[in-house]
């Protein structure tokens, strides 16, 4: 019932972690910190603060920020919104905290000091996190609907959880008043609908769990949206989330969600849109809630659209450099195969060098379950060189000859690219053990320097053909800099991750700069703060130079509109004036 | 913002007569370039009315025809100042009547001149465009390139850019000829069963001229982005009422090799059953099309290949592969399974050139179905989409109702989506009666099915607002209408359409379902 224990989270996503692996999960192990802000659920003291590694956007921000972070109540833009989001007071919180136990029952509302603290806190960023006043465990829609009228009533701000998988603080608590609505209880299966292609679910069902159920009903279907481990559609939902898969099925902006049961801050539900896949009524406010981070409404139920199963195979390309990698890509998927290749992976060549070190200890390292042990020096695998990329072909039902030829195209085109050392896995077994490269990238990073390291996950997107030069310029940065970090990139999407290791407060502070000058460089390339990640807490400050003012502005209004009393995840997402106006001062300094 | 009444409207308090007149003036002043602000009667009339749909058309006061996003700032401006309606009009003529006048009268900026592609990025598989131009051209203009990509979103051959965005089609816009007074079923937004539609990810950013004047980017180019929801999202569908889009971005996708197949069935329950399996099975489909007796005989009589086909209930199949193996792989697994639904006479194209005529046959549904109907017809379509697996029963149903009413009515769907097509043929009043409850009937089958009425395409306009209660839900209403309230206060942007007045008699439907 609540989130599992570090040491199983760590082990579910050694054992299950698909390709795009939110590498947190493991940070989780590895960077158990020493010290919460728990007293009292007040305002976290700043030595904590930098003990428990702020994120880049404190450091960087300074006091208005931090201000603003630890005093949301009072940031709104206008007037109108400062005075309505006044939030309830310690006593009322207390009375609010009855009223939900009445409303539900007893085993569903949580307010043991460590269960508020470690649902409001996350392993997996180093962005300012508080405990929550409690923690609620709804069993349905109806449940989230009394929630949502007593957070209302009581003023008390409301933060949607579930997956906790979640890398920018989307549900870290609110100066320890926030009610968190953990979602994961809601994960049942309502009805799957094979003949439309469709799924009926509550939001806490995870997807991989939806995978397996398919599968294990001999369904040859499934949900193509492919996030980290242990996310549930309520946080895909939420993040507007994408994985490996986007290459051939997109992102969850496109058409896989058919639609929402929302429960809107004023205690309404609606559904969407009906069930028919086809449909021009309106624009879709099935969309607003995508991306959306909890900040208008709580997604109960969901309809999702499946894909059917193909077979797929995996290939592997080396490649002297990223330019040369990508544009091999860019001709893969201009060729009429271009839209049978499933995902397109790159790891950059520290990438490589610390999968030949992981490689090493990997039969003792990987049971144990241990980061620790990881610190060998790199040799011997035969692919540890440049940059690579690898590419996974999907071919059509019993096209086999469609999958060679695919390979064989790709080869090709590779070859033209300068690639070498082609290999295409024959059998299942074989493309899954060439797909590990791939799936183990965040954990052989983390092994790769020395015991104690942690890790900091960023996440950029831009037009594809822009990827190259970011590579190539964020590779020669942290050279400069002296971080230690791994590039690894859905390429074809041209979204990347880079993995940043740091030992200590003084090396934390290198990877923070570093962090903010790969995102302006990103954004400044006609590129996203966050490919697929969310904003939270740790991209906020982007916003507004990745959108413009009057995006962001259309954005805050209408949260305005939807929810007046600002009692949706506040703090979240929506970037403060304020900081809007310190944030030309802190690119000024970051550029 | 507090507790502002929730009608959607806003205030309705629009500038006077004396208002427009100096508005018009204005707008003159500010574009002296001949034909620019045009008050020409012809111009007001044909922009305001449209002999496709069955709505009370309305001139407008004023034609404008700005050639950037500047210009459309400066009418917008002048519009706030003088609170007067604007409607945006996309180039080609929409269907529900998206683009009727107000009454009162009220600026009709008409984006056409607005035309150009602006920028290819053909290894980003991308293009940024204005919203005046087609989306036939951008494809032309690819090919003309040599550039192997296409845009798949397939509606009208005319519909433009804009106007896409605007509707949300899969396909929607019309034709231009003005004399033809009915739409879509001719022009196959087929490829929606590979490509999705206009609500998925083709659309990466717009360039949008609020109501209040301001000019915003939805979105950079990126291909994905989770930073927040994705306002690019409001304006697809919206119809004009949240903002006049000046400059969109657009995703591409490589052309893949074609062919054209055909099989014929035993009646629409059967060949709608065996399009769900062939879709399951996930063989490369572009494009699935149903085409009922009543079509296939129009076609004998009037289509234009030449070819007779049997009169009964036929599919249409696009389908799509790398490589003439990976084709013929696929026909073959689509011959099976037709098979086992009772499909025969299983055929697939030649060549290319076989394929283009076959396909010309499915394209021209709708002048083969006019000419069936004689002299004088016209006809009213509909547009009904479903989860797919009612689809076998509901056009079962339709069909028996069209025989029983009397109506000639062919039907030709996008089984693949579960959305279909009637075009219901009249010439007297008297037959137009029997036409309107043959389609308030469908509609009725389509929401007890978990379907969309009507609007699978469309939009909604004028025609369908009535239905939007009912298939949304009175909640979804309410939240679409208050965005409308919070981004278009004064209620300028192309009032009256989309949001309907107030619920219908049974708010029973209530907030979920």
């Amino acid at each position: 019932m609540l989130r599992s224990s570090p040491l199983r989270c760590g082990t579910r996503a050694l054992c299950r972690v698909p390709a795009s692996s939110t590498p947190s999960h493991l940070s989780r192990d590895i960077s158990r910190r020493a010290s919460y802000s728990t007293s009292n659920g007040a305002e976290p003291k700043t030595q904590t603060w930098c003990r428990t590694c702020v994120g880049a956007s404190v450091l960087l921000s300074g006091l208005a920020l931090s201000i603003f972070l630890t005093r949301p109540s009072t940031s709104s833009h206008d007037k109108k919104s400062r005075s309505s989001s006044k939030y309830a007071s310690p006593d009322e919180v207390k009375t609010a905290i009855s009223a939900l136990r009445s409303a539900l029952k007893p085993d569903q509302v949580l307010t043991d000091p460590d269960v508020l603290l470690s649902y409001g806190s996350s392993d997996n960023t180093y962005h300012h996190s508080s405990p929550h006043a409690v923690v609620v465990l709804p069993r349905s829609t109806e449940d989230v609907i009394e929630v949502v009228n007593v957070a209302r009533q009581y003023r008390v701000p409301i933060v949607p959880y579930s997956g906790a998988t979640s890398l920018e603080g989307q549900f870290a608590g609110f100066k320890g008043e926030s009610i968190c609505i953990d979602m994961s209880g809601m994960d049942k299966i309502l009805a799957i609908h094979k003949d439309d292609a469709d799924l009926v679910c509550q939001a806490g069902a995870r997807w991989e769990d939806i995978n397996e159920t398919l599968k294990d009903k001999g369904i040859p279907l499934f949900f193509p949206l492919d996030p980290g481990p242990g996310a549930t559609i309520g946080g895909m939902v939420g993040t507007g989330c994408s994985g490996t898969n986007a290459v051939r099925y997109g992102t969850a902006r496109g058409e896989w969600f058919l639609n929402l049961t929302v429960v809107l801050p004023n205690g309404k539900v609606i559904k969407t849109k009906r069930r028919a896949c086809k449909s021009a009524t309106g624009f879709d406010t099935t969309k607003l809630f995508i991306g959306a981070e909890g900040t208008l409404g709580i997604v109960t139920e969901a309809t999702l659209r499946l894909a059917p199963v193909l077979p797929t195979r995996v290939a592997l390309a080396q490649f002297p450099d990223a330019e040369k990698a990508v544009s091999a890509v860019q001709e893969i998927l201009l060729s009429p195969y271009g839209s049978n290749m499933q995902c397109i992976e790159f790891l950059d060549e520290n990438s490589m060098i610390s999968f030949t070190s992981f490689e090493t200890t990997y039969l003792t390292f990987y049971p144990s379950a241990s980061c620790s042990l990881l610190n060998v020096s790199p040799d011997g695998y035969p692919l540890a060189d440049p940059a690579d990329a690898l590419l996974q072909a999907a071919g059509h039902v019993g096209h086999d000859r469609l999958r060679g030829s695919a390979a064989g195209s790709v080869k090709t085109i590779a070859g033209a690219h300068s690639g070498s050392n082609f290999q295409f896995a024959r059998t299942d077994e074989e493309a899954e053990s060439l797909w590990e490269v791939r799936k183990y990238a965040l954990v052989a990073t983390l092994g790769w320097r020395q015991q104690g390291d942690r890790l900091w996950t960023t996440d950029v997107c831009v037009p594809v053909s822009k990827l190259p030069e970011l590579v190539y310029e964020t590779q020669k940065d942290m050279n400069e800099h002296g971080v230690t970090a791994t590039i690894v990139g859905h390429v074809g999407d041209g979204n990347f991750h880079s993995f940043m290791l740091f030992h200590d407060d003084k090396e934390l502070e290198k990877v923070s700069a570093a962090v903010h000058r790969l995102v302006h460089h990103a954004i400044d390339l006609d590129g996203t703060c966050t490919g697929e990640h969310g904003v939270g807490l740790g991209k906020k400050e982007y916003l507004v130079g990745e959108l413009g003012e009057g995006t962001v502005e259309l954005m805050r209004s209408i949260k305005q509109t939807i929810d007046p009393l600002n009692i949706m995840n506040p703090g979240k997402l929506y970037p403060d004036p304020s900081e809007v106006a310190n944030k030309a001062v802190t690119r000024d300094k970051a550029v | 913002m507090s507790r502002a009444s929730d009608d959607g409207k806003g205030p309705t308090a629009y500038g006077s007569p004396e208002d427009f007149k100096r508005a018009v003036q204005e707008m003159q002043a500010t574009f002296p370039t001949e034909g620019v602000v045009s008050t020409h009667p012809d111009d007001l009339f044909a922009h305001g009315f449209s002999t496709n749909v069955y709505h009370e058309g309305i001139p407008h006061s004023v034609v404008v025809y700005p050639q950037s996003t500047e210009d459309v700032v400066k009418i917008v401006k002048i519009a706030n100042n003088y609170r007067m309606p604007v409607v945006a009009y996309s180039g080609a003529t929409s269907l529900e009547g998206h683009f009727i006048g107000t009454k009162g009268g009220g600026i009709c900026v008409d984006m056409s001149g607005m035309d150009k592609i602006l920028e290819i990025h053909e290894s980003d598989s991308d293009l940024v465009c204005q919203p005046g131009v087609g989306w036939v051209e951008i494809n032309h203009a690819l090919k003309e390139q040599g550039i192997p990509l296409f845009f798949p979103i397939d509606p009208a051959p005319t519909a433009t850019i804009g106007g896409m965005l605007s509707t949300g089609c899969s396909g929607s816009e019309t034709i231009n000829s003005m004399e033809s007074f009915l739409l879509d079923t001719h022009h196959t937004p087929a490829n929606a069963v590979r490509y999705g539609t206009a609500k998925g990810e083709w659309f990466l950013n717009a360039t949008v001229v609020l109501p209040s004047g301001e000019v915003i980017k939805t979105r950079q180019r990126s291909r994905k982005s989770s930073a927040g929801f994705d306002v690019t999202k409001l304006f697809i569908g919206a119809e004009g009422t949240l903002g006049i889009v000046t400059e969109v971005t657009i995703r591409l996708a490589p052309v893949v090799p074609t062919t054209v197949a055909t099989a014929q069935f035993p009646d629409v329950r059967s060949a709608s059953e065996a399009v769900i399996e062939i879709l399951n099975h996930g063989v490369g489909i572009q494009c699935v099309e149903l085409c009922d007796a009543a079509f296939m005989e129009a076609t004998n009589l009037h289509g234009p290949s030449g070819r007779k086909y049997a009169v009964t209930d036929h599919l249409f199949f696009k389908l799509q592969g790398p490589t003439q193996a990976s084709l013929k792989e696929t026909a073959r697994i689509v011959q099976e399974v037709a098979k086992k639904h009772g499909g025969s006479s299983f055929k697939v194209a030649k060549n290319d050139e076989e394929a283009e005529d076959m396909w010309a046959d499915r394209k021209n549904a709708h002048y083969s179905s006019l000419l069936w109907g004689g002299e004088g017809t016209k006809a009213w379509a509909t547009d009904v989409c479903v989860p797919i697996s009612k689809l076998p029963e509901l056009v079962y149903e339709t069909q028996k109702d069209i025989e029983r009413s009397g109506i000639k009515g062919p039907i030709v769907g996008h089984a693949g989506d579960g959305n279909f097509h009637s075009l219901l043929l009249f010439k007297t009043d008297e037959e137009l009666v029997k036409v309107r409850d043959l389609v308030h009937r469908m509609v009725e089958r389509a929401i007890a099915r978990e379907g969309t009425c009507m609007h699978g395409e469309h939009g909604v306009g004028i025609g369908k607002r009535e239905f939007l209660y009912e298939e949304l839900g009175e909640g979804t209403v309410k939240l679409m209408k208050k965005i409308k309230k919070t981004i278009d206060p004064l209620n300028l942007f192309n009032p009256g359409k989309l949001y309907p007045d107030a619920p219908k008699s049974k708010s029973s439907s209530g907030d979920g379902h």
